[in-house]
């Protein structure tokens, strides 16, 4: 064997050894990516059912007590404080709820196939129920903003029973990442909405 | 008996002798932020520790704590705003200070359970602003000599 030739196994060995090291770190980097993934899925959901969809901290939010009682004060500043304060509060809530469903929704459609097998009708019937949710998250932002928190009872119901059936097959795909959540409200959302009225 | 077991005999026990003794859940919720450490966050209550173990105590007051908690962001304006008028009636604080002081300080806000979801705590804090806006409303309306308006 010539040095010559020696010399080019030698350069072929070296690029076949930097391939090797490129594709371990890309895999590397799936598998990180996977794993947050995971974590960020199941922040979405622990948030969702302990933090955003809790029934009594619904029928709190758009209790129309409330509203009487401060109708009742017959006084305007009052009246305004707390119209604004709802307003805000809503518009939190529901800005909070899509944004997790957004988390939720990336998560099924890139990583739940890899840890969950669920079968296609669920997934297409997931699909619609993500979608419908986040047309009901914007009509509620836009009637929330217009015509305050007490205007949009139904649809409150309905994505709240939306988002719950969301978190039920969410809970399923992420079963086997337990994680105990010590804060939030405590009562976690059953999938059942919370009725309003 | 298992951990779990020993803090809600502990809980238990700081719901018999010391909760039932106190009305509101205001007051309950004030006092229980009260035993926790603002530096470590962690709850003291010697009575309690010398009869369980310190770390029993300190998660038998968590516990009571968030279930306070929960009890008030459950509660309705009408029945909070009663709620922050008994409790100012019982610091002995003039009224308007009172109201002042909560209104500046929100001293609610450094109140509330460790990793408590933070837009049920929002909530919390609104509610709070509303019902001082209503008792701040109904002392300048008590002060205000009839026909005045």
């Amino acid at each position: 064997m010539s040095v010559t030739q020696l010399v080019l196994f030698l350069i072929l060995g070296a690029g076949f050894l930097c391939l090797l090291y490129f594709f371990a770190g890309r895999a590397g980097a799936r598998a990180e990516r996977g794993a947050d993934a995971l974590l960020e899925a199941r922040e979405a959901l622990n948030s969702l059912q302990s933090g955003l969809l809790p029934p009594d901290l619904i029928v709190r939010i758009f209790a129309r007590d409330d509203l009487n009682f401060i109708t009742s004060m017959e006084s305007p500043k009052i009246e305004g404080v707390f119209l604004r304060e709802r307003r805000r509060i809503a518009l939190q809530w529901v800005a909070q709820v899509r944004k997790q469903v957004l988390n939720l929704k990336r998560f099924h459609s890139g990583e739940s196939r890899r840890y969950a097998q669920l079968n296609p009708r669920t997934e297409i019937a997931l699909a619609f129920d993500f979608a419908a949710l986040l047309i009901a998250c914007r009509v509620l932002q836009i009637v929330f903003y217009l015509r305050g928190p007490y205007a949009a009872s139904g649809i409150v119901n309905r994505a709240v029973g939306a988002a719950g059936k969301v978190c039920v097959v969410s809970e399923r795909s992420l079963a086997f990442l337990r994680s105990t959540n010590a804060g939030g409200l405590g009562g976690r959302s059953t999938g059942g909405s919370a009725a309003l009225l | 008996m298992t951990k779990s077991m020993e803090v809600q005999k502990a809980a238990d026990d700081v719901r018999g002798r010391t909760l039932a003794k106190i009305p509101r859940p205001l007051d309950r919720f004030i006092y229980l932020a009260s035993m926790r450490d603002y530096n470590t966050g962690l709850y003291h209550h010697e009575g309690l520790a010398s009869r369980f173990s310190q770390d029993i105590a300190c998660e038998a007051l968590a516990d009571c704590h968030r279930e306070v908690y929960r009890q008030l962001i459950s509660c309705s304006l009408e029945d909070l705003v009663s709620q922050i008028e008994a409790y100012m009636d019982s610091s002995r604080t003039p009224a308007r200070d009172f109201v002042s002081a909560w209104k500046g300080l929100e001293p609610y806000r450094v109140a509330v359970p460790v990793k408590s979801d933070p837009f049920s705590a929002e909530f919390l804090f609104s509610n709070f602003r509303i019902a001082l806006a209503i008792v701040e409303e109904r002392l300048t309306t008590a002060q205000t000599p009839r026909g005045a308006a």
